[in-house]
């Protein structure tokens, strides 16, 4: 777990762009996810271990372009055998259980940043820097794709109200952060 | 722009991929003699076809994963795409 936020030195808290005359409920508001735990598990090609019947903290390995959760872990899927798993817990001596002849686990909780952004107009503001087909999304889905040239991650936490993570790279995070930002002015956007 | 139906993740802009070159270049068997040509075959020396090719992709910004596809060179249509253990 970093106890660095990667944001610390963009994320100020307020409000910004074309903010004034609205409903402030109405704008998007824009979090940084920070001190959770994350870890990539990747199951060997060779295992022949069934995932089916896996589960971490009560949450199961989920298919192709899904996430499933529980209130404290999340797991998305990264691409074939391979899933990243977020949590407040300490999952330490839980995914010690796994067999290192199946799975490969790392700790990667110090390399990503996480931007949580939420509102009505947040589909807009992926659409400007990515080709993703957004709109055929839904909640507990979860995509790889790319935003303004950066490589992110985007998880669909909810439909109602749209909330959606942003992951990328720690060191690219405050590039991402001022691209995000940067496509949220125009409908204004309050920093929490 | 292309469009690509990726194996994994389903059809995506060509954004999120890199082009990985002839998929059909089959590496000399291990511990095999071969003669420089073979190898300059292998290493450096292309057809460079013009119409349908099976072509290496990979996923880069996405699942991350090679996979092939049959594109025609010339038109830029994409036929057919197939994880590397498929046969197109």
């Amino acid at each position: 777990m970093s106890s660095i936020s990667s944001l610390n030195k963009v994320h100020k808290l307020g409000l910004f762009g074309d903010f004034q005359d609205k409903n402030e409920t109405n704008l998007i508001k824009i979090k940084e996810i920070k001190n959770i735990n994350l870890f990539q598990i990747v199951k060997h090609k060779k295992s022949k271990q069934d995932i089916s019947n896996l589960k971490i903290d009560g949450v199961s390995l989920p298919k192709n372009l899904h996430s499933s959760s529980s209130s404290s872990t999340r797991i998305i899927w990264m691409g074939p055998e391979n899933w990243f798993v977020f949590s407040t817990k300490n999952l330490i001596p839980e995914l010690e259980n796994f067999d290192d002849q199946d799975f490969a686990i790392t700790n990667l909780s110090h390399s990503r940043c996480i931007i949580e952004i939420e509102g009505d107009m947040i589909y807009e503001v992926l659409k400007k820097g990515s080709p993703l087909d957004i709109n055929k999304l839904n909640e507990g889905d979860c995509a790889n794709t790319v935003y303004n040239g950066i490589t992110i991650t985007i998880d669909f936490v909810s439909n109602n109200p749209k909330i959606i993570r942003i992951l990328g790279l720690r060191s690219f995070g405050e590039s991402l952060y001022h691209s995000i930002t940067d496509a949220c002015l125009e409908f204004g956007f309050k920093s929490i | 722009m292309l469009y690509i139906k990726c194996p994994f993740c389903g059809m995506r802009s060509q954004n999120e991929f890199a082009y990985g070159g002839d998929a059909s270049v089959k590496r000399p068997e291990l511990n095999k003699e071969i003669s420089n040509n073979e190898w300059d075959d292998f290493v450096y020396n292309r057809k460079s076809l013009r119409g349908k090719h099976i072509e290496l992709w990979h996923h880069v910004s996405g699942c991350r994963q090679w996979f092939k596809v049959q594109r025609d060179t010339a038109t830029h249509e994409i036929f057919k795409t197939a994880k590397m253990d498929e046969q197109i």
